[in-house]
């Protein structure tokens, strides 16, 4: 069984975000970019199930920017044994992403695709159901627990309340949640490897999918900074500075 | 002299046994030379390293200096064995050439030669009875005492090391005892008493005068010589090997190639450029540089670095004594097939230490310093987590958080790069870029940065260099972590990505200036002043205490007023890997002189925190390291713990019993001076 796993690059979690004084998107100069979290912990179940003798092989793919092959490069450290990389500088969003990911997935054939359940830049949660919509597979988002067995894939979702558990029949698509498993530490030789892995290159262009944003982006601003607080002495006044000062009693 | 048969029968013995000793020791060489080269010069400046091994054994400094009645004791042994190798030598000449060749008779040192035999074997017998007294008696806790979860060899477990000590205990009282007896005996035979011999007479009066006692000469001198060739074959395996081994490995400490010594604080550095390795660190014996395979077998098994480990003194699984033991007793049962050619047959892992005595390790260097005869364990077990951690990302799953975010945001919190400088909003800390004519670069270090703690002491200390004008610049948001933590945590690669990107850093922001850096944080400073060099980065290092120090001397700042009880905890990559022990001291000691824990100075008892501990639980054990640190700071009724280290300072300040009512405040030197800053203005009315 194959599985394929896109997976973005985003700017590090542990990095400030910065706005670009015009306002025309989020300043990338000199800003760490790694994997987005929720993918590595796709790229992790896939090689656990590879592990497992129950995957054959695990193809990571990105799309955008050379610089993705950085990334891709990190997951083949992981285990994986291929990289795509979709070469593009168009801004791409979910739709158009799914798009281009179907076009793979009809090239490469998987049984299952993990995705990240979003990404922690644009937060869209979408490309994942998206695709499965356009491919028209099952699919099993926030997946907290996947089993697969006999064709069929049984998967634990984290849902408002308590755990829902369903069973796909395979191929499907899966988003995976936080909790599914913890990323492993990428050994040296392993790092070493990766280099040597195959990663292609193709171009959108290459790929029978329209990626054309639908969606037009206006203006990015920061969230207006928080006041600091301030210590007050009783609740006296309290009181007399909610009713006051805050206006909210 | 002997008859001819007992002459042709010692001929055949000796060669039989001269055989078997040289195949074990060539064993021995063959085991040793199999390990991988040294980063650091062990045989450059060969004098230097002579003279030193040869001052330290005849000294015998390294054991007298930590447990001085047995070093007395030893001494005795080591005095008289030294001196016996010439008298076994002159006995053989008696023994096998006719009488005209006796070397010693007639001389005049004749009768002195007699005189040191005779005192010094005597000397020896009461020092064998008193260690067999120690051992097997008294029962000396300190000698065998392992907690119950640590690793040991079958056949130490058995009683391995009591077997081979009474052996050893035996070979030398007989022999020794044997050789009172042959002289004795041979003033019994001759009929005469002998002044300068006085316990052999005595020997002589016990057995009685007649010329038939000559046969007591020829027992005393079959077991007093012939026992060395019975024991020879064994002594290459026996802890005795020590008296050959030792004395090399205290010559054998590591130096950079211009011959200066590398202190502890150093570790040998990994090459990355080969991207055909799989292997990095240890996971086989043969991996082991050679000074660490000799390491089993300088090793004494007198379990003085077992004594002083944090980690085995609060219950946990690492003893590093039992690290060499258990080389030694593998290597003695291997060495055969190894110098065949064969591969060492299990991982290090394996039959030398637990996963929980490798993580439990603080790196606190205590091991390395105690050890009587140069065995370095702590190296050991850092070339081991390098292989835990490298080749097979098998390592305490809390550490993955620290290396990542060392990773990904250049300090182990995961904070952001871009708030580095947050600790500085209220107080004024110009970066190179603002004061490009700074003297002194402060280097503040992630603690100092992001810890709420120790950002307190990042705070006084620049209040400190303010009041002292102390024109000063900090690297702001540009500085990362020194890659400490990831290193002693074995992550080698990570800790030289790191230190690339600081030294590189800093040397733009120093260029060929000489400027001092100052860190407030001993692990950053020793980062900074050992390790770095190794990455192309030479700066003149100083801790902040030093500066203050010499801020105080300059008459830059005011002497200190303080009249509360202080205690000095001695941080390890402070005071044992660097050797500052007095500059903090000197700041200290006011109105009142400090108070000196127990353990102090190059014995201090470490808080916990390092080798990446503060980043991990705490291995199992029955106590925390921390707490039995803080129980003795407390004990010592002192007010306030004074420490030179923002982890020591957070470690100890969470310990069970900091949190009780009454127990004393832990505070940074530097906490303390800006405190004695604002005493000195309120009580000249400036403040």
């Amino acid at each position: 069984m194959k599985i394929l796993v896109p997976i973005k690059r985003v700017v590090d979690y542990t990095v400030k975000v910065r706005v670009k004084p015009d306002g025309s998107g989020v300043d990338l100069n000199n800003v760490k970019m790694s994997m987005n979290p929720f993918d590595e912990i796709g790229v992790e179940e896939a090689i656990r199930l590879k592990e497992r003798g129950i995957a054959s092989e695990v193809v990571v793919v990105s799309l955008g920017s050379g610089a993705c092959q950085e990334t891709i490069r990190t997951a083949l450290a992981m285990g994986a044994d291929r990289g795509v990389l979709v070469e593009t500088d168009l801004e791409l969003q979910p739709l158009g992403i799914a798009r281009l990911l179907k076009a793979l997935v009809l090239k490469e054939q998987p049984q299952l695709v993990i995705l990240g359940k979003q990404a922690i830049d644009d937060d869209s949660n979408q490309t994942g159901q998206m695709l499965a919509g356009l491919l028209n597979w099952p699919q099993g988002t926030f997946a907290s627990k996947l089993e697969i067995a006999d064709g069929r894939a049984t998967v634990t979702r984290e849902v408002d309340g308590g755990l829902e558990t369903l069973e796909l029949p395979l191929p499907a698509v899966i988003t995976t949640d936080l909790r599914l498993n913890e990323p492993r530490y990428t050994t040296l030789p392993n790092i070493m490897k990766a280099k040597r892995r195959p990663l292609d290159v193709l171009q959108v262009a290459d790929l029978p999918a329209e990626a054309v944003p639908s969606i037009k982006t206006l203006k990015v601003q920061p969230p207006q900074p928080r006041k600091p607080g301030i210590r007050v002495s009783s609740v006296e006044e309290l009181v007399r500075k909610l009713r006051e000062e805050a206006k909210v009693i | 002299m002997l008859t001819l048969p007992e002459k042709l029968l010692f001929i055949i013995f000796a060669i039989l046994s001269i055989y078997l000793t040289y195949i074990g020791f060539s064993q021995i060489i063959v085991a040793v030379r199999k390990g991988q080269p040294e980063y650091y010069s062990r045989s450059n400046r060969l004098f230097e390293r002579i003279r030193e091994a040869f001052v330290r054994t005849i000294g015998q400094t390294p054991v007298l200096k930590s447990r001085p009645l047995v070093g007395v004791f030893h001494s005795f042994i080591f005095y008289g064995f030294t001196f016996y190798l010439l008298v076994n030598l002159i006995d053989l000449i008696e023994g096998l050439l006719p009488p005209s060749f006796a070397p010693l008779s007639g001389s005049p040192i004749s009768s002195w030669f007699r005189l040191g035999s005779d005192v010094l074997g005597f000397l020896v017998l009461v020092g064998v009875i008193f260690f067999v007294w120690r051992r097997f008696v008294s029962r000396d806790t300190k000698l065998e005492r392992f907690n119950d979860s640590v690793l040991l060899q079958a056949e130490v477990r058995a009683g391995g090391i009591r077997m081979d000590s009474l052996i050893v205990a035996g070979f030398i009282f007989f022999h020794v005892g044997f050789r009172l007896f042959e002289a004795g005996s041979l003033l019994a035979a001759e009929g005469r008493l002998d002044p300068w011999q006085p316990v052999a007479t005595l020997i002589a009066r016990v057995v009685g005068f007649g010329p038939d006692r000559i046969i007591g000469w020829h027992i005393g001198w079959w077991l007093s010589l012939g026992l060395i060739l019975l024991f020879l074959p064994y002594f290459v395996r026996s802890k005795h090997i020590h008296i050959f081994v030792a004395p090399i490995r205290l010559g054998l400490g590591r130096r950079a190639a211009t011959g200066e010594k590398i202190g502890s604080g150093a570790l040998d550095p990994l090459n990355f450029e080969d991207e055909n390795v799989e292997q990095f660190g240890v996971a086989k014996l043969e991996q082991l540089r050679w000074s660490q395979v000799l390491d089993a077998y300088a090793c004494i098994q007198c379990n003085r670095c077992t004594n002083v480990c944090p980690a085995h003194e609060t219950g946990k699984a690492l003893a590093p004594s039992a690290i060499e033991i258990n080389k030694r007793y593998e290597l003695n049962s291997i060495r055969a097939t190894l110098a065949k050619g064969a591969e060492s047959p299990r991982p290090v892992m394996e039959f030398a230490l637990s996963e929980s005595a490798l993580w439990a390790c603080t790196t606190c260097g205590a091991c390395v310093g105690i050890c009587p005869v140069g065995c370095e364990p702590l190296i050991d077990i850092v070339d081991l987590r390098r292989d835990a951690v490298m080749t097979k990302a098998q390592f305490p799953q809390d550490l993955n958080s620290a290396f990542r975010n060392l990773e990904r945001a250049g300090n182990p919190w995961g904070l952001a790069q871009d708030n580095r400088k947050d600790w500085a909003k209220e107080i004024a800390a110009p970066t190179v870029e603002e004061n490009p004519d700074f003297d002194v670069l402060y280097w503040v270090g992630c603690a100092g940065a992001y810890d709420p703690s120790a950002q307190k002491i990042a705070r006084a200390f620049t209040e400190i260099l303010h009041h002292a004008k102390v024109r000063f610049a900090i690297l702001g948001n540009s500085e990362k972590c020194t890659g400490d933590l990831a290193r002693r945590a074995g992550n080698e690669y990570l800790y030289q990505n790191l230190g690339a990107e600081n030294v590189q850093i800093l040397n733009a922001a120093l260029g060929n200036r000489d400027k001092r850096v100052v860190a407030t944080c001993p692990h950053c400073f020793n980062a900074l002043a050992n390790d770095y060099p190794q990455l192309g980065g030479k700066y003149r290092v100083m801790h902040h205490t030093q500066l203050i120090s010499e801020l105080v001397s300059d008459n830059r700042l005011p002497e200190l007023i303080l009249d509360e009880n202080i205690t000095y905890h001695d941080p390890c990559y402070l005071g044992r890997h660097n050797g500052i022990y007095d500059a903090p001291r000197q700041v200290l000691n006011g109105p009142k002189r400090i108070i000196e824990m127990q353990r102090s100075r190059e014995n201090s008892f470490c808080c916990g925190a390092g080798g990446a501990q503060f980043w991990k639980e705490e291995e199992p054990g029955n106590t925390r390291v921390t707490e039995n640190r803080f129980q003795e700071a407390q004990a010592t009724g002192a007010q306030v713990i004074a420490a030179g280290c923002p982890f020591c300072k957070s470690m100890l300040s969470s310990s069970e019993s900091a949190g009780e009512t009454g127990a004393p405040l832990v505070l940074d030197v530097a906490e303390l001076v800006a405190e004695n800053l604002r005493r000195v203005k309120s009580k000249l009315g400036i403040g």
